[in-house]
């Protein structure tokens, strides 16, 4: 057997061989969505699919890569060979997300058998479909959303398929920007690869095999124990959203599991707000990780305990023609109503609600100095909510991000095709005895040329919640100014014809306030 | 009568204000004097004088002087600088506070953001505009300015921040700014963002130039009251004071951007590095510094330490912590040093670090109450540090406090006491081998072809183990080892980097533009040595330009030979191209863009010269001084040769197992190694055929 210090060595490796893969792809990538909103993941599996360590900047992309990887051994099976190497980013063959997050999957062997997998996920500027950034609110199908790799080979036993990587350069608005990308991702997986090989070579792939059995345990008994601390019971959930529905849902906790009942939620949406099963489980994973384990520390035994119920047919579980673009939305308002439900309800320790939204913002257009094509796709910050010791935090990302950077002025009047007229926090309101809720950010985009956008946000209509006794927060809204008048636009929209001098006002809501103590 | 030439370092740091003076006879030999006395807070250059004089080192025969001091980084960390008024571009008072929206502890719902170090009601804003490119978008209107000052000094501002949007680009607002607060109050101390660096992201650059503002008046003080305390004993020259790039600068120079010198303890340590790399020939260097709280560690290579301006503090894993956009050393520092503490979690799984002891209680053999045990109680416990003569024979090893200490360690793991000892070894190792991949393997260098330069109090003691690891070509400890960091600062060159943001296509026509941001950074830096007193010939560049491929972020660093011309272009890029395909496994056939320039600026004040000694005979048994039992963890028990650093001379040679010890530091020779003593009486040890 062997010995616990070799096991901890090997498995700081492991962990190593994600967070340096995630290093790479941020140091590489072409799309700002990558390097600067980190909408990418990273993740080490063992050759079976289990998650054994994650590199990733955001929560939303801990835990997801697994799934994938247990998608191509369900395709691929025994035809795994060496040298391959995996795409694919259709939620209906371990994509988990949408079209433009691409999975690049490979596997590791040594010694002619695979021990490992080595994944990487990353959110691209455009994967084609109706509308610049991909992204449109209008389609009804996944087919109009852009091209599907349903789980194909860029590389075949290291011989490199070059039909596919022609296919996906010539299906992007921003082919230079997918090439960069690709390779970030391919180079990434080759770092940790070798990384994880020469472990083998050092310690032996049994010795690999234990660390990752015992990595596993470890991550179940932190979850366990940060499961007996909960307020256990059976609680039911509901939020009201946007659209005048009511999402329901029921949490069980137990001191072994926690199980999400997500069988009340909404029959599938036409339009492109439904996640996949895999979706919804990531989005519970989130919170049942804060709630349990809120360290890093992340593998399949981490995540064991919980056990997420979707419906066939609902938005949690769509028919494979589902639309998915927007499902990072339907995701974090699924968090949104697990978390207030949580500390309304089972009086959980969490601060009120924030403005719980992505609020993915696309301006595309031509840059008036260059000549280029430039894409921008950038989610907002906004107020978080605050608890009854302190107030909330002003202007962070929201809970499906991390440590996503925004993009500086002085780099995206650069890059992009407008200026940025002015930037600041909101106007909060302060009621006595509570603690406010954090402020969000107003931000003005002045057009220097034509361009498109398309936005979706949610918390448009409903405002974001207090906790009990207290204020609730504001209001996500954008609008566009235009020859004096200001055009309040919808919270869902895509293919917006802006003109040049327009300003796109974008303004986030405050989060919800606590009574103080 | 023999002439004497004295250089000497001083360095204050929290506890301990040291002293390494290098007198260097005519003949060329040197004599080395160390002395330790207690820092004196507030009146740092009291202590500076008792250690001098505690050295026997009179001021009035110092010949050269350098200084670091850790006074801009704690005033940071207390939160003891002024308070600060900052004035931005109309519509961005709020960049300050909104700062990059990022929650690294990203699953901690309950993240607390950093507070900005200038609250809302002292950021004011002035109408004008820059644009990306440099061209006047909106005039600067500076009407408001007297009222915004007369708010500031009624809420009892100290000193003041300037920092315009794009003004890397053109400075002429900020310069025009600072001019007019001059004139309107010139008691304040102002400083704008451009005069510390000329690189883009508003962010960092107004929390840079606040943070600046933040510590001057501090650190101003507390230089201006040490040049006084120091002249007034008949100091000649007012010392040069250390800074984060490496390089000393001059004490006027630092008054004025204190800011600078805000990383400058680990910097003189990875410049002696270098600098002894070029003496011995090694100029691929891996750095590695073991101090009693942190482990930190730097690449170095063709000789030339690496400097960035990535620099932040109070950053981890659950803080954003705050941007500081000055040139520091590239390093990576963990929580792993002698007083490291080892525990066991909640899961059974042993840590060492990044709790120390510190200094108080210590470590448990210390007998000062520990009752922790340490990465130093594991190394007495395996015998690679002697018990009986601990500290240099300082400090009676508490050894039934280390027994009970790793006991307690053994019984949490289910393991023996000596197990245990051994499981903290290998993971306190393990730790710094991490750091050390960071920044070697992680960034495409092979360490197959780097020599480990080890150094600090516990460098010496896990060097050879790291260097095994990651197969080195071998392992070198410095003579005085324990006060490299000195010598560093003996080596020390003038030095300033130059950083200026500005975006060229690397294509035809571009050559003369790239040409032309050197030449003007280049004659920026040759008039402030002369206004200095340098003489200008005297002035040396390093050029480096950022490049990236046309879309991307991140820039890699490529270092240019001679004029930048057309024709120099191909070279240029095949350069870039290198560079990346090494680091990164791949390159594009993408445009390749110039993002902006690192110019170094560097002239010598009268460095140390070291002289090579006569090698003698190989024998080392004049330095042989016993034999014990040494359990090397992996390599299992051992008995070890014991030499005496002090007696060992250049020539000597011997082979492994065996343990070096001197008062300041003990080195841990691994079975099979063989050591020889340069003719700087440097150990260099070999670490045979890789296991």
């Amino acid at each position: 057997m062997t010995d616990q210090f070799t096991l901890s060595v090997v498995q700081a490796a492991l962990d190593s061989a994600a967070e340096e893969m995630f290093e790479v792809l941020r140091k590489t990538a072409m799309s700002p969505i990558i390097y600067e909103v980190l909408d990418v993941g990273t993740g080490v599996t063992s050759a079976d699919g289990a998650l054994v360590s994650s590199g990733a900047g955001i929560p939303s992309f801990v835990g997801v890569l697994d799934k994938s990887v247990k998608a191509i051994l369900a395709k691929e099976g025994d035809r795994v060979a060496e040298g391959d190497v995996f795409l694919t980013n259709d939620p209906n063959f371990g994509g988990v997300t949408h079209l433009n997050d691409v999975v690049v999957a490979e596997p590791v062997f040594f010694e002619g058998v695979c021990i490992a997998w080595v994944s990487s996920i990353a959110h691209w500027g455009d994967i084609g479909g109706s509308t610049p950034g991909s992204m449109a609110t209008d389609v009804t199908s996944i087919v109009a959303e852009g091209l599907r790799l349903p789980i194909v080979r860029l590389f075949s036993k290291g011989e490199r398929n070059e039909a596919v990587a022609d296919i996906i350069q010539t299906n992007s608005r921003l082919p230079d920007f997918v090439k960069g990308d690709l390779w970030a991702q391919v180079s990434a997986g080759r770092r940790a690869a070798r990384l994880i090989r020469s472990m083998c070579a050092r310690y032996g792939a049994e010795t690999l095999r234990a660390a990752i059995a015992d990595a596993h345990e470890t991550g179940l008994a932190r979850a366990l124990k940060g499961l007996a601390d909960l307020p256990q019971g059976s609680f039911d959930v509901a939020q009201e959203q946007d659209d005048g529905s009511t999402w329901n849902a029921t949490i069980t906790i137990t001191p072994e599991t926690f199980t999400v009942d997500l069988s009340d939620a909404p029959d599938q949406t036409v339009g492109p707000y439904n996640t996949c099963h895999d979706g919804a489980l990531v989005a519970c994973q989130i919170l049942f990780k804060a709630l349990t384990d809120p360290e890093r520390y992340a593998n399949t035994g981490s995540f064991a305990p919980l056990k997420v119920i979707t419906r066939p047919g609902s938005i949690f579980d769509p028919s494979p023609d589902a639309a998915h673009g927007y499902y990072f939305e339907t995701r974090i308002r699924l968090i949104d109503m697990l978390w207030r439900g949580l500390a309304e309800k089972a009086g959980a320790d969490l601060p009120a609600g924030s403005f719980a939204s992505i609020f993915g913002l696309v301006i595309a257009g031509q840059h008036p100095d260059t000549g280029r094509r430039y894409t921008m796709v950038e989610p907002q910050m906004g107020g978080w909510g605050a608890t009854p010791e302190r107030p909330g935090n002003d202007a962070m990302f929201s809970t499906n991000h991390g440590d996503t950077f925004n993009c500086p002025v002085e780099v995206a009047e650069a890059r992009y095709g407008f200026e940025v007229a002015s930037k600041s926090l909101g106007d909060t309101a302060h009621s006595d005895g509570e603690q406010p809720g954090g402020r969000g950010v107003v931000t003005r985009y002045l057009m220097r040329g034509e361009g498109v956008m398309s936005v979706g946000f949610s918390h448009g209509v409903v405002p974001v919640w207090g906790l009990p006794g207290a204020s609730d927060g504001g209001r996500n809204a954008l609008s566009i100014h235009r020859d004096g008048n200001q055009l309040e636009q919808a919270t869902f929209v895509s293919k917006v014809a802006i003109r040049s001098g327009d300003e796109i006002v974008v303004s986030t809501a405050n989060g919800g306030s606590a009574r103080c103590t | 009568m023999a002439e004497t030439t004295r250089r000497v370092a001083t360095d204050v740091g929290g506890t301990f204000t040291d002293l390494v003076a290098f007198e260097t006879r005519d003949d060329g030999t040197i004599d080395i004097v160390t002395a330790k006395s207690d820092t004196t807070p507030p009146d740092f250059e009291t202590g500076v004088l008792n250690v001098l004089k505690k050295g026997g080192i009179a001021p009035e025969s110092v010949s050269f002087m350098a200084h670091g001091t850790t006074v801009v980084i704690n005033a940071l960390t207390e939160r003891k600088g002024v308070k600060v008024g900052l004035i931005t571009t109309e519509g961005f008072r709020d960049v300050l506070e909104i700062a990059r929206g990022n929650r690294p502890d990203f699953f901690n719902l309950h993240y607390v953001k950093p507070a900005p170090f200038v609250p809302r009601h002292l950021r004011a804003e002035i109408p004008g505009r820059m644009t990306y490119q440099g061209g006047e978008r909106a005039p600067l209107d500076l009407s408001g300015l007297p009222a915004i000052l007369e708010g500031f000094r009624a809420e009892g501002v100290e000193a003041v921040a300037v920092c315009l949007l794009h003004a890397y680009s053109n400075t002429d607002h900020e310069v025009a700014t600072l001019e007019e607060i001059r004139r309107l109050w010139p008691e304040v101390p102002v400083v704008a963002s451009h005069q510390i660096t000329r690189e883009w992201r508003e962010y960092e650059r107004t929390n840079t130039a606040v943070l600046s503002a933040y510590v001057q008046p501090v650190a101003a003080r507390y230089l201006g009251k040490l040049d006084a305390g120091l002249k007034s004993q008949g100091l000649k020259k007012s010392p040069y004071i250390m800074q984060s790039n490496c390089g000393v600068d001059s004490l006027e120079a630092t008054s004025a951007v204190p800011i600078n010198m805000v990383e400058s303890g680990p910097a003189s340590g990875f410049w002696g590095a270098a600098e002894l790399g070029k003496l011995i020939g090694e100029e691929d260097i891996l750095a590695l510094d073991i101090g009693g709280t942190t482990a930190k560690c730097s690449l170095i290579e063709d000789g030339e330490v690496r400097i960035m301006t990535d620099y932040w503090i109070e950053r981890s894993g659950i803080s954003a912590g705050y941007p500081i956009m000055v040139p520091v050393v590239d390093l990576v520092e963990i929580g792993n040093g002698g007083g490291s503490i080892a525990w066991v979690d909640d899961f059974g799984k042993l840590h060492v670090g990044p709790q120390s002891a510190g200094a108080l209680p210590g470590p448990a053999a210390y007998g000062k109450g520990g009752t922790n045990a340490t990465t130093t109680d594991a190394n007495l416990w395996l015998g690679r540090i002697n018990r009986d003569y601990f500290c240099g024979g300082e400090v009676v090893a508490d050894m039934d406090a280390t027994e009970t200490a790793l006991k307690a360690v053994g019984k949490d793991l289910g393991v023996s006491t000596d197990e245990a000892a051994q499981g903290i070894v290998r993971i306190a190792n393990n730790n710094m081998v991490n750091a050390l991949k960071l920044v070697s393997l992680n960034r495409g260098h092979d360490t197959r072809d780097f020599t480990l330069l080890a150094f600090g109090g516990g460098g010496a003691m896990h060097a050879v183990a790291l260097g095994q690891e990651l197969q080195v070509k071998k392992v070198v400890v410095p003579a005085a080892a324990s006060v490299f960091s000195a010598f560093g600062m003996m080596m020390s060159d003038l030095r300033r980097d130059y950083f200026v943001t500005q975006l060229v296509d690397l294509r035809e026509g571009a050559g003369a533009g790239i040409e032309a941001i050197f030449g003007e950074a280049e004659a920026k830096a040759r008039k402030t040595f002369e206004d200095e007193g340098v003489d200008p010939a005297e002035v040396t560049f390093l050029r480096y330009g950022k490049f990236r491929y046309q879309n991307q972020e991140h820039t890699t660093e490529v270092l240019l030979e001679g004029a930048v011309t057309d024709a120099a272009l191909d070279k240029i890029a095949g350069d870039f191209h290198e560079a990346y395909e090494r680091e990164y496994t791949y390159r594009l056939d993408a445009p390749v863009e110039m993002v902006g320039i690192h110019l170094v600026a560097r002239a010598e004040v009268g460095k140390l010269e070291l002289k090579p000694a006569e090698l003698g005979a190989p024998d080392a048994g004049p330095a042989l001084k016993g034999q014990r039992e040494v359990d090397y963890a992996l390599e299992g028990k051992h008995q070890a040769d014991i030499y005496d650093g002090d007696k060992l001379a250049p020539g000597m040679a011997f082979t492994g197992p065996a343990i070096i010890e001197d008062p300041g530091t003990t080195i841990v020779i691994h079975p099979g190694n063989k050591v020889e003593i340069d003719a700087y009486r440097n150990t260099h040890i070999n670490l045979g055929e890789a296991k």
